[in-house]
């Protein structure tokens, strides 16, 4: 047993469990909370996968074909993923892991330790990759009263299609680490997988599907059939799994395919293991060697801080603050890819033919203008919870300094409310303006929305910085993980009901306005009145909702001095 | 027992360990001296296995770790300066984890991390999780892992860091009893009582050489001071500090 390779994932185990027998406060609401989440996912992938293969089934063999091709494509999509997340997983198992450290300095064989390190790396690579396919399989095998053998043959194509990517990608990291050193490794695969990701959208609103509004631009069947067939895919691990899928779905048992996925999966783990077993300690050693491989002294904004009006204690926080954010490549770099989103967001807007789309014209288009609101929304709660939220977070086990310098958690915590507020107010507004600018919309509307904007700016950010500080979590290891906290959770519970009470608060004086304006009617005074008190109400919640968050948080840090 | 050939390592052009050549026999506490960042971590990380040498050979109890890592690490009990605990996991679940790495097995290893635990003063902790100990308790569970194989060669990392004086003197006993039993231990340390209490021979290695390496006395020869304390042997070997500048800054 201890010769084997999972007793170096027993600690793992044991520590799981351990955390299992050990609540905590919260945990039940967290598990409630998420476990809901999850059903739902669940729910929803199972009855969409049930509902496509039962209305694939009227259509014969063109159905029985664009099943086959849509397994084939689903895991096409999870080989590019799984290679991804193979890379980036693996070089935390084996190279970033701090359990290295005890583990290499014991007697441990070198074939071991990689296939301890490859057993977990394929898990927590793939484990997303299975939950989402489980419920996509049973409802394919559902709507297709498959036999039992099916779910049997799931399970045997998901463990070898998995290990394929996984081993590619490792192997590429370990050529990576070999080359670089591990730390900027990951930077640059953090740079390099988003920019995979933004190209990826960029290249699909390239693709214009706009045009298939207009029924003279529709590709015929044909042309479409062929362009997804091309002469590579039989020789990918997807195919092969799709085929496989295919064939136990309807009762047979595709051996030959079978074989392919088994036999690939078994090779690349042996050639893998040969070169770990070759260039591991190499690269475990490179990548202890260059913890400051790039230093940003960023002076001008030093010279930018120095000129504001704030007290010296407030200035040095918001540098600090701005230089660990830009030194820091998993943290500017998804804010890129939200840019390349919101820019994308925007095009779709100017692209988009407005006059010839029925149901896009008039008045109906006005009340776009509060989708296009909720969508604003949504980004600000998007961006408050993964930047404003972990923000106490993120001064992590370096908090003792705030706490022993002469600085109330007032100031520190206002300090990191006006340096989220700037950003996110900035970006939301610009969204809201240029989107309704280019929908065209009312002008009263956009002088409600542009408001709407500042005021729930205010209360989200406000909001995100009082719960960050009552939910901390200063031994995260990224600010990714605080933003998925119990607290994080909660928080994007809370703004996405405030977003939803406060869109209701302004629609409703809103489309009385314009459809007084349309049937040119003058507006009665208790209906003015009782407009005006909607107004209001939206805008007491948001200064509410602001200032109380920001209290709770002060009291949170106060008391956490006590 | 841990013998350093010639032992180099460059971190690119820098040069971290310069060729250091070093001889720990069975039963003998070496003490490895030097400023911050001459050099002690990297070469201790060297011979725990963590680190590969530029060039240059580690060998501990006749294994050289670079052919036959295995064998040299069963011998090797290694207390880096930050060392890696489960936090999730209690006292007792990572001293069996870590015998079992070590091929301890059977009913043995629970005997073996009972008398580990009494050792340390840790007993009453065997079913705490390591996440609520104190940095002092860690460093004493560390060091309960590390000896729990009964290694014949010691390479520990600031030994008395975040100890209380009682579990400093009770590390300072263990060391000796282990060294009468014929261990060979080098010791990287600040504190010099400890090197002047403890070590049989001492080397001071200053930015990745070994400047000076002897008993206690020898490098106080080489010094050149006669009765002179070894604060004061290490600060004129070393650099020391510009003293007359801390009245004007203070």
């Amino acid at each position: 047993m201890k010769g084997a390779f999972t007793y170096l994932l027993l600690p793992h185990f044991w520590s799981s469990r351990n955390r299992g027998r050990r609540r905590e406060p919260g945990d039940l609401t967290r598990g409630l909370l998420f476990g809901g989440v999850a059903l739902a996912v669940f729910a929803a992938l199972f009855w969409g996968a049930f509902w496509l293969t039962w209305q694939l089934d009227d259509y014969d063999e063109l159905g029985d074909y664009l099943l086959r091709l849509g397994l084939s494509w689903l895991f096409m999509t999870f080989l590019a993923f799984l290679t991804f997340s193979g890379i980036v997983t693996a070089l935390s198992t084996f190279f970033l892991s701090e359990d290295l450290r005890l583990l290499l300095a014991a007697p441990v064989a070198a074939r071991r330790l990689f296939y301890a390190r490859f057993a977990r790396t394929v898990v927590q690579s793939s484990w997303m990759v299975v939950i989402f396919l489980a419920p996509v399989l049973m409802g394919v095998g559902l709507a297709r009263c498959a036999p039992i053998s099916f779910y049997l043959t799931s399970v045997l194509t998901v463990v070898p299609f998995a290990v394929i990517p996984v081993a590619v990608g490792t192997a590429c990291t370990l050529l990576l680490v070999n080359v670089f050193p591990a730390r900027r490794a990951r930077d640059l695969l953090m740079l390099m997988g988003l920019l995979f990701a933004g190209s990826l959208v960029i290249l699909l609103r390239m693709m214009r599907p706009e045009q298939l509004m207009r029924a003279e631009s529709l590709p015929d069947v044909t042309g479409f059939f062929a362009t997804l067939q091309s002469p590579v895919t039989p020789l990918l691990p997807s195919f092969w799994a799709g085929e496989m899928l295919f064939a136990s779905l309807k009762g047979g048992w595709d051996l030959v395919h079978t074989g392919a996925l088994w036999t690939t999966a078994f090779a690349f783990s042996v050639v893998l293991r040969a070169a770990d077993e070759r260039w591991h300690f190499a690269g475990y050693s490179r990548s202890q060697e260059a913890p400051k491989a790039r230093f940003t002294k960023l002076r001008s904004l030093d010279l930018i801080v120095r000129v504001l009006p704030w007290s010296p204690v407030r200035r040095q926080l918001l540098v600090k603050d701005l230089k660990v954010f830009m030194r820091d490549v998993s943290q500017w770099s998804q804010l890129l890819l939200l840019l390349a989103l919101v820019l994308i967001y925007l095009y779709n807007f100017r692209v988009l033919d407005l006059q010839h789309i029925p149901y896009m014209s008039g008045f109906i288009k006005n009340i776009y203008a509060f989708v296009n609101l909720g969508m604003a929304g949504f980004v600000l709660a998007t961006v408050a919870a993964r930047f404003v939220f972990p923000a106490v977070s993120a001064e992590g086990p370096a908090f003792w300094i705030i706490r022993t310098s002469p600085i109330s958690m007032h100031d520190f915590l206002w300090s990191k409310f006006w340096t989220g507020l700037v950003p996110v107010l900035v970006l939301t507004e610009g969204l809201t303006i240029a989107a309704n600018e280019l929908l065209g919309v009312d002008p009263f509307l956009k002088v409600v929305a542009a408001c709407a904007v500042v005021f729930l700016s205010f209360a989200l950010v406000g909001l995100a910085t009082g719960l960050g500080a009552r939910y901390p979590r200063f031994t995260a290891e990224n600010p990714s993980q605080v933003a998925g906290s119990y607290g994080g959770v909660a928080f994007m519970i809370l703004a996405v009901l405030l977003i939803i009470v406060i869109i209701v608060l302004l629609g409703w004086p809103s489309t009385t306005y314009l459809i007084y304006k349309l049937r040119r009617m003058p507006i009665g005074t208790g209906r003015l009145t009782m407009m005006a008190a909607s107004f209001l109400a939206a805008a007491v919640l948001s200064i509410s909702t602001w200032l109380m968050g920001m209290r709770s948080g002060v009291r949170a840090l106060v008391a956490m001095s006590d | 027992m841990i013998a350093l050939h010639d032992l180099v390592k460059q971190y690119g052009t820098f040069t971290a360990v310069d060729g250091i050549t070093l001889d720990v026999k069975p039963g003998e506490i070496h003490g490895f001296l030097g400023p911050n960042g001459a050099g002690k971590t990297t070469t201790l990380r060297m011979i725990a296995g963590l680190l590969k040498p530029t060039s240059g050979r580690v060998v501990v109890n006749g294994h050289d770790i670079a052919t036959e890592p295995e064998l040299a690490k069963a011998s090797l009990g290694f207390i880096p300066d930050r060392p890696f605990i489960y936090e999730k996991l209690t006292a007792g679940e990572f001293l069996r984890f870590h015998g079992g790495l070590y091929g301890l097995e059977g009913g043995g290893v629970t005997g073996r991390v009972t008398e580990m635990l009494d050792l340390f003063e840790l007993r009453r902790w065997e079913h705490e999780l390591v996440e609520s100990f104190s940095h002092g308790m860690k460093q004493r569970l560390v060091m309960c892992a590390a000896f729990l194989h009964r290694p014949q060669a010691v390479a520990v990392d600031e030994p008395m860091v975040g100890l209380d004086p009682r579990g400093a003197r009770l590390i300072k006993d263990i060391f000796r009893r282990m060294s009468e039993r014929g261990v060979a231990i080098l010791m990287s340390t600040h504190t010099l009582e400890v090197a002047q209490e403890m070590c049989q021979r001492i080397s001071i290695i200053l930015k990745g050489k070994i400047i000076a390496q002897g008993t206690v006395d020898d490098v106080k020869r080489m010094a050149g001071g006669g009765d002179d304390h070894l604060t004061s042997v290490f600060l004129k070997l070393t650099g020391g500090s510009a003293l007359q500048e801390i009245d004007e800054i203070v």
